[in-house]
């Protein structure tokens, strides 16, 4: 408190206060009502580059060119007559040859002494001016619109891009409504601190997608509030995700075609080579099937040549006949894979057809294998080719009962079991089946993985096609093949038949 | 007793045919071997054929028109045909002309004796 009244006392002296209006960063003049200065500091005195005494008691007049000091002094005529304080930027010549942005503040008073006097400021702007003109290039540049908006919604400043956006002139009213376009749907904008994305299009112009950024709320130094908004058109990115979009659409469908023809044609080709092995097979069947033929006739004529002369030929004689029914049984799996022609379906009570090939292909089963049938489809009528599908039946038979063949004709279960084949009928889902089931030893995985393929095998004979040509008899009633199988426990080949197939070659045959 | 026949076995391969002859013959039957469809028509015009056995796919007419042809001039022939594998219209056709049955190559002989022995009854 001490030190705060002897500062009180020392700006009693007048030199003090001059030394402090002497430090001061603007520059103060004085003038009396004559418009001639009568007090000058040191910045003022610098800037005009006069010294305080060369000054006073001269007037504007005294140093600018005639035009030039009448308008200053009719400045200071209308502060000094009409009380009016004069606020106005100008460029201050210096007396180097240099101008100087500056804020010039004229204000009448009137001094102790009773008369009118002019106060006048000079604040140096050139800061200011840099700083005004780097944001204005900012603001000019960006490929941003950005404006100011007020407490009440209205934009009190925007920057170019922003009154382009805003279309037409950009007046203030167009301004406006952009920010009512950019804020619909958005409750808190432009109060609220906000990122979103939108769209909107102003006549004339193509429509704009646009990210708005809204800063919220911020109080200016004099207590108001105001946001700061900026749009960024985003349109082209938008576009070129579009197009990214359509592209990857594109290609995926490419990607579907190609897969497409590819099947197409991968079809065509394994038709054309299916058509290609079924000429082949046929060939082969009428070829080898003739000499088969003579050799089995010529082997008959022998048996009946020897009969009872003791020549202890029947066992070659047996193999010889063994050798053409294996020859025969090969070439009919083949005749089977390569078949392509339509099916001769024909409606038909299955679970009679059934039993009855059951039974005759039983008979060429080792004997000790146990057959049980289990028909379940209540005489159900169901349309098949009974040749192609008793050539499935015999197939999965015969194949169960290789399974089950030990060493020798000798038949083998793992757990010692009686071996047993159990063929069953059922009906499921708007299919029929046909199952055979068997207690042998089970498929290995390795083996499961390749079963289907054509010319697959684990036996030491056979054409591995017998399981290939079930799925495609089966495929061709539209139906398919389940394989399935406990290691140790046994095996169950099912064939699925829908039970109404529409074949059309039937249709118009019988029509 | 049965009686003797006259059957015609027709078949390109010459060892089916020949072999089937000679187990005919030792039957006692009367044997006449063509070897493809023409000479089966001619046979047919020269002897008094019981039986006929006949395979299908054969050069110089093969042995379904063959059959459709002695019909016509045989409307009583008694033919049944061997194949070894033939497109099936044509074996269709053959039925449908009067075939008596078809007999898959490699002949089962026991079925095809037990026929024999049948005609012949």
């Amino acid at each position: 408190m001490a030190e705060y009244m002897m500062s009180q006392d020392r700006l009693n002296d007048p030199r003090v206060l001059l030394a402090i209006l002497d430090n001061l960063p603007t520059s103060i003049f004085v003038k009396d009502a004559e418009a001639r200065f009568v007090y000058s500091n040191n910045l003022h005195c610098e800037m005009i580059d006069k010294a305080e005494k060369d000054l006073l008691g001269k007037s504007d007049a005294d140093f600018y060119a005639p035009e030039v000091a009448e308008g200053f002094l009719n400045h200071d005529r209308r502060v000094l007559e009409q009380g009016e304080v004069d606020i106005s930027e100008e460029m201050a010549a210096l007396q180097s040859g240099m101008t100087m942005p500056v804020l010039t503040r004229k204000a009448r008073m009137v001094g102790p002494d009773g008369k009118t006097y002019l106060i006048g400021t000079n604040t140096d702007l050139t800061e200011i001016k840099r700083r005004e003109e780097q944001y204005k290039a900012l603001s000019d540049t960006v490929p941003i619109g950005i404006a100011q908006v007020d407490e009440n919604k209205c934009v009190s400043f925007c920057n170019p891009l922003y009154k382009v956006y805003s279309g037409g002139d950009g007046t203030e009213e167009l301004q406006n409504a952009l920010l009512d376009k950019l804020g619909k749907g958005h409750g808190g904008f432009p109060g609220e601190a906000c990122k979103f994305e939108t769209e909107f299009s102003i006549l004339g112009q193509p429509l704009r997608s646009v990210i708005v950024i809204s800063s919220g709320w911020l109080t200016a130094a004099n207590g108001s509030r105001y946001a700061i908004i900026s749009v960024v058109d985003v349109s082209e990115m938008m576009e070129l995700r579009r197009i990214n979009a359509e592209v990857s659409r594109l290609n995926k469908e490419l990607a579907q075609n190609m897969k497409r023809l590819k099947d197409a044609q991968d079809e065509l080709v394994n038709k054309g080579r299916m058509e290609q092995l079924g000429q082949l097979t046929a060939t082969i069947a009428h070829e080898l099937r003739n000499p088969l033929g003579s050799v089995r006739t010529s082997a008959f004529l022998m048996e009946r040549k020897v009969k009872d002369k003791g020549l202890g030929v029947e066992v070659q004689l047996d193999r010889i006949n063994k050798g053409v029914v294996r020859c025969d049984n090969i070439i009919t799996q083949l005749l089977d894979f390569s078949r392509t022609k339509q099916l001769q379906c024909a409606p038909g009570d299955l679970d009679m057809w059934l039993s009855g090939v059951v039974e005759e292909e039983a008979r060429k089963l080792p004997a000790n294998l146990q057959i049980e049938v289990e028909l379940g489809l209540d005489g159900e009528f169901v349309p098949f080719d009974p040749s192609r599908l008793q050539r499935a039946i015999v197939n999965m038979m015969s194949n169960a009962a290789e399974a089950m063949m030990g060493a020798g004709e000798q038949l083998h279960t793992h757990d010692g079991e009686a071996p047993k084949l159990v063929v069953s009928t059922f009906q499921k889902d708007g299919h029929v089946s046909v199952r055979i089931a068997d207690n042998g030893p089970g498929i290995a995985p390795e083996v499961m993985t390749r079963i289907r393929e054509p010319l697959f095998t684990t036996k030491s004979f056979g054409t591995g096609l017998g399981v290939s040509a079930i799925e495609q008899i089966a495929a061709q009633h539209g139906g398919r093949l389940d394989i399935e199988s406990v290691i140790g426990k046994g095996s169950r080949f099912t064939v699925w038949l829908p039970i109404r197939t529409v074949n059309l070659a039937e249709d118009e045959k019988a029509a | 007793m049965s009686r003797k026949l006259n059957i015609l076995v027709v078949d390109d391969d010459a060892a089916n045919a020949e072999s089937l002859a000679e187990l005919f013959s030792m039957d006692d039957h009367r044997v006449i071997v063509a070897y493809d469809g023409q000479q089966a028509v001619e046979a047919f015009s020269l002897n008094k054929v019981d039986i006929g056995f006949f395979d299908v796919m054969m050069p110089n007419k093969n042995g379904v028109d063959s059959f459709i042809e002695i019909k016509g001039t045989h409307p009583d022939a008694r033919v049944y045909f061997m194949t070894g594998f033939s497109a099936d219209d044509l074996l269709e056709r053959a039925v449908k002309g009067g075939a008596l049955g078809v007999f898959s190559k490699p002949v089962d002989l026991q079925r095809l004796l037990d026929t024999v022995e049948k005609e012949a009854a």
